[in-house]
C-alpha cells in the first residue's frame, strides 16, 4: 500500500471539546484572551466547550513530512489524534488512504505486572496485528529490544530504561503507511538511543508521511520538508521548511 | 493505530450519517473479535496473577455458598435439598455473569480511555471485552453446574439446547445494559453506584434464593411476570431442572432483547463522538 496513494486529506477541520462539570463561565472573558490553550466558549448544552482547533486545512501525499509546531495547548496534540481517528471533527473532514501508526503514547496498553512477551503481544493485538503476525515477529523485537532473558520476567521488575526499550520496540514494530508522531521518541542510554534513532529513520523511510510535533525546531529542520504552524487552534497554511523562519518570525 | 486502509472522518452530516457511523463500528468491532478476545483474556490473566487458582478462587468461593445457603435453606424453606440445592447453585452461577456483565459494564469505557483517545479502535470492542471476560469466569463456573446436575441426577432430564437459547438470550439482553451504563458511567460518574445498588436490589427481589412457586396471589405473580432478570435465571434453569420456564419468558426476553437494543444504539449512534470527551 505504499507509493502515490498514501495521502492524508484534511479539510476545514474543527474540533470541538465539550469540558464536562466544569462551570468556566465566570473565567471565559478571562480566558478568551490568554495565549495557551483554545477559545473557551459555552455550547447549547451548558458545557464548557473549548475550540481545540478551527478551520484546519492540510494535504499531504507520500513522502511528505510535516512538521507540527506550536506552544503548548495549541492543538499540536488535538490534531493528531485527529489524524489518529480517536477524535472525530465536529465539522470539516479527515481522509486518509494507508495504514496509519500512531506513537503518541509509548505506554498504551502496557501492563505492568504482565512478562515482556506478553506485553509486546498484546500491544501488537492492539496496533491491529493478528496473533500469528505478532508471533512472526515477536524473536525480532524480543532481540532488537536487547533485553534477553528478561523478556520472560514482569514489567514491574525492569528499570524505567527497560521499559522504555520494550515500549518503543514494540510500537515501532508496525508497517504503516501514514506515522503519526508527537516528540521524537528518544529512550534508552546512549548506545540503545543510537539504533532506536536508525529504527525510527527506518521506519520513516518506509512510512509514506510523517506527522511530527515538536517543540524542538532543529528537529523539525532534520527530519521535515514540511511545517505548519499552529497558534490558538488555527493552523498556518502547509509550506515548505525552507519558509520556517518566515513563519516563526511572524508568529 | 488502526489496520484499515482508508479511513475518512467528517462532521455531523445528520443522523442517517451518525447511524452508519455506528453500525461501521458494530461491523468493525466484529471484525475484529479477535482483539476483543484478546483483552478479555488477558483481564483474566492479570487480574489472577500469581494466584494459584485463578479465577477457580470465585468458583470456589461460590461453591461454599451454594453449599451453605443450600443446607440452611433447604431447612428453613422445608424443601427437600434434592431440589433446592441445584435450584441455588444455577440461580447463584448464571446471576453472576448477568450481574458481573452489567456491573464491570459501567468501567468498559471508563478503563478504555487510553486506548479510545489514541486509537481508532471501535467502541464495541470494548463492550464485547467485557461479555467476554464474564463468559470466561462463567466457562470457570461450570464446574458447580456441572457437579450439582451430576450429583442430584438432573442430567438425565437437562434440556440442554433450550438452556442454551436461554443463555444466548440472557446475553443479548446483559450485553444491551452493560454497553448502556457503560456510556452513562464515562458520563455521569455516579452511575456505578446505582447500578450496584440497582443490581443488589435485585439479586433479593429474584427468585435466586426462593423459589418463585412459594408465592402466591396475583400481586406477588406480578413481581414475578414484571422482574427481566426473573425471566433471565427461568430460561435457563427452569430446562436445565429438566422443567419448563414459563410460556412467556423466552417471547419477553427476545423482545426486550431487541427493544433494548434499538435503544441502546440509538443512544449510542447520538454520543458517539462524544464519548472519547466524557473520559
Amino acid at each position: 500500500m505504499k507509493g502515490p496513494q498514501v495521502s492524508i486529506t484534511v479539510s476545514d477541520l474543527t474540533m470541538r471539546f465539550p469540558v464536562y462539570g466544569v462551570d468556566a463561565k465566570s473565567l471565559k472573558k478571562s480566558l478568551a484572551t490568554v495565549t495557551v490553550g483554545g477559545r473557551l466558549g459555552s455550547s447549547l448544552t451548558g458545557a464548557t466547550e473549548v475550540t481545540a482547533l478551527a478551520g484546519v486545512n492540510i494535504k499531504l501525499k507520500a513522502g511528505d513530512r510535516l512538521g507540527l509546531i506550536g506552544h503548548n495547548g495549541s492543538g499540536k496534540t488535538t490534531l493528531l489524534r485527529a489524524l489518529s481517528g480517536a477524535y472525530e471533527p465536529d465539522a470539516g473532514q479527515i481522509e486518509i488512504h494507508g495504514q496509519i501508526a500512531s506513537l503518541l503514547d509509548l505506554n498504551l496498553g502496557i501492563d505492568p505486572s504482565a512478562t515482556g512477551l506478553d506485553n509486546i503481544r498484546l500491544r501488537g493485538r492492539i496496533a491491529g496485528l493478528t496473533a500469528r503476525e505478532i508471533e512472526d515477529k515477536l524473536e525480532e523485537i524480543g532481540e532488537f529490544t536487547g533485553l534477553g532473558p528478561f523478556l520472560a520476567m514482569p514489567l514491574k521488575t525492569y528499570s524505567a530504561g527497560m521499559q522504555a526499550r520494550l515500549a518503543f520496540a514494540v510500537a515501532t514494530a508496525v508497517d504503516a503507511d501514514v506515522l503519526l508522531m508527537d516528540e521524537w521518541i528518544a529512550v534508552g542510554d546512549a548506545q540503545f538511543q543510537k539504533i532506536a534513532h536508525k529504527r525510527l529513520l527506518s521506519l520513516m523511510e518506509r512510512a509514506g508521511i510523517l506527522v511530527l510535533a515538536s517543540h524542538d525546531i532543529d528537529l523539525i529542520r532534520l527530519y521535515c520538508n514540511k511545517v505548519m504552524v499552529m497558534k490558538g487552534g488555527v493552523a498556518s497554511p502547509v509550506t515548505s521548511v525552507k519558509n520556517l523562519d518566515d513563519l516563526l518570525a511572524d508568529a | 493505530m488502526q489496520t484499515s486502509e482508508h479511513m475518512l472522518r467528517t462532521g455531523r452530516h445528520g443522523t442517517l450519517h451518525e447511524f452508519g457511523m455506528a453500525f461501521a463500528d458494530l461491523k468493525a468491532s466484529t471484525r475484529r473479535i479477535g482483539l476483543a478476545w484478546s483483552l478479555a483474556w488477558h483481564d483474566i490473566v492479570s487480574r489472577y496473577r500469581g494466584s494459584i487458582l485463578g479465577p477457580f478462587w470465585i468458583t470456589l468461593s461460590m461453591g461454599l455458598m451454594v453449599l451453605g445457603m443450600g443446607f440452611l435453606y433447604a431447612e428453613i424453606f422445608k424443601v427437600p435439598i434434592q431440589r433446592y440445592m441445584p435450584f441455588v447453585a444455577l440461580g447463584i452461577v448464571f446471576w453472576g455473569v448477568i450481574v458481573g456483565v452489567i456491573t464491570e459494564g459501567c468501567d468498559t469505557f471508563v478503563h478504555a480511555s487510553g486506548m479510545l483517545s489514541q486509537t481508532s479502535l471501535p467502541m464495541f470492542t470494548f463492550v464485547w471485552r467485557t461479555v467476554l471476560r464474564n463468559l470466561i469466569t462463567l466457562a470457570h463456573h461450570m464446574v458447580i453446574v456441572v457437579a450439582v446436575l451430576v450429583w442430584f441426577g438432573f442430567w438425565k432430564v437437562a434440556n440442554v439446547p433450550m438452556a442454551l437459547l436461554g443463555l444466548l438470550l440472557v446475553l443479548l439482553n446483559v450485553s444491551w445494559a452493560s454497553m448502556a451504563v457503560g456510556i452513562a458511567s464515562a458520563r455521569f460518574r455516579d452511575v456505578p453506584q446505582i447500578v450496584g445498588s440497582i443490581m443488589q436490589f435485585a439479586m433479593f427481589m429474584t427468585p435466586i434464593f426462593w423459589e418463585p412457586g412459594r408465592m402466591s396471589g396475583g400481586r406477588a405473580h406480578a413481581l414475578l411476570v414484571l422482574n427481566p432478570f426473573f425471566h433471565m435465571i427461568d430460561g435457563i434453569r427452569a430446562p436445565l431442572m429438566g422443567g419448563q420456564a414459563g410460556s412467556g419468558t423466552y417471547p419477553i426476553l427476545a423482545l426486550l432483547a431487541v427493544v433494548g437494543w434499538l435503544g441502546v444504539f440509538t443512544v449510542f449512534t447520538l454520543t458517539r463522538r462524544r464519548i472519547v470527551h466524557y473520559l
